[in-house]
């Protein structure tokens, strides 16, 4: 009898233990700098310093969870309302501190990593930069927030991307594009984020993967490439018929330039959740111009 | 008097060579573009080639001569003007100047379509123009004339240190610039088109009539101040005229090709490590350096990793600022001093 | 003698100067008498070389100046510049000149704008350079000379301006005992020619050399007259506080310490 209450009470204390273990180790995230940081429970106070991972944590419905944010995060428009607390390079640690956050969500390339963890507050680090990157993100924010569908968040834009493209024409497929990031002239290549939606869009970019993701161009390049589109925003937009020989490019003596807002623009170069909106964008300029007459 | 006609003799080598190699030099910047080398007589051949060659690669490599000559000249007149071998020609803060004038139109771009219209008329080289004379202007305020050098030196590197603080703060507050900017700072003469040779060559054709005009009182001056009152030079007035000459040749320049550093620095010393002249021929050299250095320095920004583009300004550092180490240490070993 | 047109070379009434906030010159009232050699002497800090730049129409003052009968003011700045020459003391000069080049600065005046140098000019620089003896080393640029040799170009710029009257400010400095003596020579030859020479030497014994000389102390004139007066030894001997005597020597001056 006395055996047999032994081995009850020490199967009890094992499975508590057991439990107690899984319970201490309940959420552990690795992050893009390959840190593992661990959570008792999940974080239900959020600092989010970059624009695309707000956005993500909204697009999971988490989004009340958010207490602050950095000052270029605008979307959805509700978490304008929320405290801005500096930039992603430069935040304001002490307003972050006294928001009392459980993680602060920022990119792998901020400083402010170092300062917060040893003030205590635990720091994920992730920087989505390609269309696999903002799967990933996606699941692992899914995963720190405790979201069980992040999976079907992810097929809904990746579908939406795939119906963008599959609105094209077929005449629209052989179309060459220039992507113009600014006036320099930076280009997205195809290693891109842009460049990698261009190419689901099933369009050619002038610029190959060769040449990196954002390769600062000579001008006679684009000239001598001489794309069907131009796709460029509109703050660099301005002047560009003027430049030295730019006349003999196709797209700019048929005018086909997509010129977009500066809104438009965000969605476009943020690799986030509204990547399927930026491929509706450039697909409904791609068709817009693909109609008209040369 | 034969050994005074001896240094005479140097410097119109110098000239004659500067000015073979800068024609040397535009050649085979017409053979380089985003392909590497290329020579030109492709271009006979296709109509796409010509092009390029007649429109987009001759107007930027002689628009990179003609402003490395802008930098060249403005160089050696600030350094004769301040009395001091370390005056560079953004010494008035005309360089930041320039840089706030673009940040602001950069900005105002994406603002509203009714300001779009005119700032395009105006483009980013009018807004650098003006944006570079205003600052010497403001320089001018700060100093109250051109009385005291000094003050003239003091206000300039405030007017700059505080329009920089301004660009800064642009670029911070609206980040969507920074990297056109940057682009900007580093200089490139991408976009310089024979509208923009003609414009420089005009004025770099007016400030050399000036500053050759009033190369005799800069010679007077570098005997000093008050040597040079008493024989009677027009001070004041050669600090005006040369001012003004040191604003436009800067402005001109920063606006076509943006901020390149180091040619209106380092092309005077390096006309006088070959020969030593009057402000007159110096001038003249100076400018021809200038326009070689500039030139070399961006057709290599355009062969290294073509058809990427580097910036020049950082090619010229390293071309202008690498003779110069090597001259300090050829220098430094030989001659420990002058003797008695 | 030579007659000369003016009797005084350089009036000067009331003259006041300040440098800074500091009044350096308290109403002046000196003449300078032309063809004659005058020696300015005093302590440290008494005025003498504002007194000289004042005199060369190159610092603001308050009061006239009239050179040669012409009131400074009104003169305008290029006849001036032929008249008068001004030799300052610890002027920074540019290294990369050459001799001779410097030396035809000092034919400035008398060039028009952008003329090349006339034959005029390319004696009047001969000249200069052959009597300080800088006539040999003209193709060596500035920077290249020792102390006393920049200084000896330096006169030579000065003499070049074949102006009618000289100011000198510390002429002496750097140069040897054969040069100080060659600058002495020099001096008379000017006088000879019916020049006037002014200067500022802080080697009394040399001072004691000129016609005239006028003591000076604390922004003041305390003496004018003829060198060899002793009414003039006497005050000169005063404002150095009696730490010296002058002594008689053969036909000169000098003055030696006491002890």
């Amino acid at each position: 009898m006395k055996t047999l209450c032994r081995k009850l009470l020490l199967c009890l204390a094992a499975l508590a233990s057991l439990s107690g273990s899984i319970a201490a180790q309940a959420l552990q995230v690795t992050d893009d700098r390959g840190l593992t940081v661990s959570f008792a429970q999940t974080p239900l106070r959020i600092v989010s310093l970059l624009p695309s991972l707000t956005e993500t944590v909204c697009e999971l419905g988490q989004c009340q969870r958010l207490v602050g944010v950095d000052r270029y995060s605008d979307f959805p428009p509700v978490v304008r309302a929320l405290p801005q607390v500096g930039g992603g390079l430069d935040p304001n640690i002490e307003a972050i501190v006294a928001l009392r956050p459980d993680v602060v969500l920022l990119a792998t390339s901020s400083r402010a990593a170092d300062r917060l963890q040893s003030l205590g507050i635990k720091v994920v680090a992730l920087e989505p930069k390609t269309h696999a990157d903002v799967r990933r993100v996606l699941e692992k924010v899914g995963q720190l927030l405790n979201v069980p569908d992040a999976q079907r968040v992810w097929r809904v834009i990746d579908a939406g991307v795939t119906a963008a493209a599959q609105s094209l024409p077929a005449t629209a497929r052989q179309t060459r594009v220039y992507f113009e990031v600014n006036r320099a002239p930076y280009a997205a290549g195809e290693s891109s984020f842009i460049g990698e939606t261009l190419t689901r869009l099933g369009v050619k970019n002038i610029v190959p993967a060769s040449l990196g993701p954002f390769p600062k161009l000579n001008p006679e390049y684009i000239v001598r490439a001489n794309p069907d589109l131009i796709m460029v925003g509109d703050r660099n937009y301005a002047g560009m018929e003027g430049r030295p020989g730019w006349t003999a490019i196709r797209a700019i003596r048929e005018h086909h330039v997509c010129v977009f807002s500066a809104a438009q623009s965000d969605v476009l170069v943020r690799p986030g959740p509204r990547m399927a909106q930026g491929a509706r964008i450039m697909a409904d300029c791609l068709q817009k111009m693909s109609g008209k007459a040369p | 008097m034969t050994v005074i006609s001896h240094q005479q003799r140097i410097a119109s080598l110098l000239g004659l060579g500067l000015l073979l190699t800068g024609v040397a030099l535009i050649i085979l910047g017409a053979c380089v573009g985003s392909t590497g080398f290329e020579s030109v007589g492709r271009a006979w051949s296709d109509p796409m080639s010509l092009l390029i060659v007649r429109d987009v690669r001759l107007p930027r490599t002689v628009g990179a001569w003609l402003a490395g000559a802008l930098l060249g000249m403005a160089g050696a007149v600030a350094q004769g003007l301040f009395r001091n071998p370390l005056a560079d020609p953004y010494l008035l803060g005309s360089a930041s100047g320039a840089s706030l004038g673009v940040a602001l139109v950069l900005v105002l771009f994406g603002v509203s379509p009714f300001a779009a219209q005119w700032l395009v008329r105006l483009g980013l080289t009018g807004a650098a123009f003006v944006g570079a004379v205003g600052a010497v202007l403001l320089t001018l305020a700060l100093a109250k004339g051109v009385q005291h050098t000094l003050r003239l030196l003091l206000a300039g590197v405030i007017v700059g240190v505080v329009l920089g603080a301004f660009s800064s703060l642009t670029m911070l507050m609206v980040p969507e610039v920074t990297q056109a900017m940057q682009a900007f700072i580093l200089g490139s003469t991408g976009f310089v088109g024979w509208i923009a040779c003609a414009l420089m060559g005009g004025v770099w054709l007016f400030c050399m009539v000036v500053s050759w005009m009033f190369s005799h009182v800069l010679d007077g001056l570098s005997l000093g101040e008050a040597t040079a009152a008493s024989l009677g030079l027009p001070l004041a007035q050669l600090r005006a005229a040369l001012v003004v000459v040191i604003a436009l040749t800067t402005g001109t320049a920063v606006a076509q090709t943006g901020l390149i550093a180091f040619v209106g620095l380092a092309a005077p010393h390096l006309v006088r490590s070959v020969v030593k002249t009057k402000h007159a021929r110096l001038i003249l050299l100076s400018s021809l350096m200038g326009g070689a250095l500039l030139m070399a320095a961006d057709i290599s920004a355009r062969w290294l990793i073509a058809p990427q583009e580097l910036p020049v300004g950082v090619l010229t550092a390293v071309l202008g600022g690498g003779y110069l180490l090597w001259l300090m240490h050829r220098s430094g070993g030989a001659r420990p001093g002058a003797g008695a | 003698m030579k007659t000369v047109p003016f009797p005084n070379a350089i009036d000067a009434r009331f003259i006041s100067a300040s440098l800074g906030h500091v009044q350096v010159l308290n109403n002046i009232d000196l003449s300078l008498p032309a063809g004659q050699w005058t020696s300015i002497v005093g302590p440290n800090g008494a005025g003498k070389s504002t007194l000289l730049k004042v005199l060369a129409g190159l610092l603001p003052h308050t009061g006239a100046v009239a050179l040669l009968g012409q009131s400074l003011d009104t003169l305008p700045r290029r006849r001036r510049a032929q008249q008068l020459a001004w030799l300052g003391q610890n002027e920074i000069a540019g290294d990369d000149l050459t001799v001779w080049d410097v030396v035809m600065l000092g034919r400035l005046p008398h060039q028009a704008w952008l003329a090349a140098p006339s034959a005029v000019d390319h004696l009047a620089v001969e000249q200069s350079l052959r009597a300080t003896q800088a006539w040999e080393w003209r193709s060596r640029s500035l920077g290249q000379l020792s102390g006393g040799q920049r200084q000896r170009v330096l006169l030579a710029r000065a003499l070049a301006v074949h102006a009618q009257v000289l100011l000198m400010d510390e002429p002496l400095a750097n140069l040897d005992p054969p040069h100080q003596a060659d600058w002495l020579c020099m001096v008379r030859a000017l006088i000879a020619e019916g020049k006037t020479v002014v200067s500022v030497l802080h080697e009394i014994s040399f001072a004691l050399h000129a016609d005239q000389m006028v003591v000076m102390a604390n922004g003041c004139v305390t003496h004018q007259g003829a060198c060899a007066d002793t009414a003039t030894h006497r005050a000169l001997e005063a404002v150095f506080d009696r730490r010296i005597a002058v002594h008689s020597l053969g036909q000169q001056w000098v003055a030696l310490p006491r002890n």
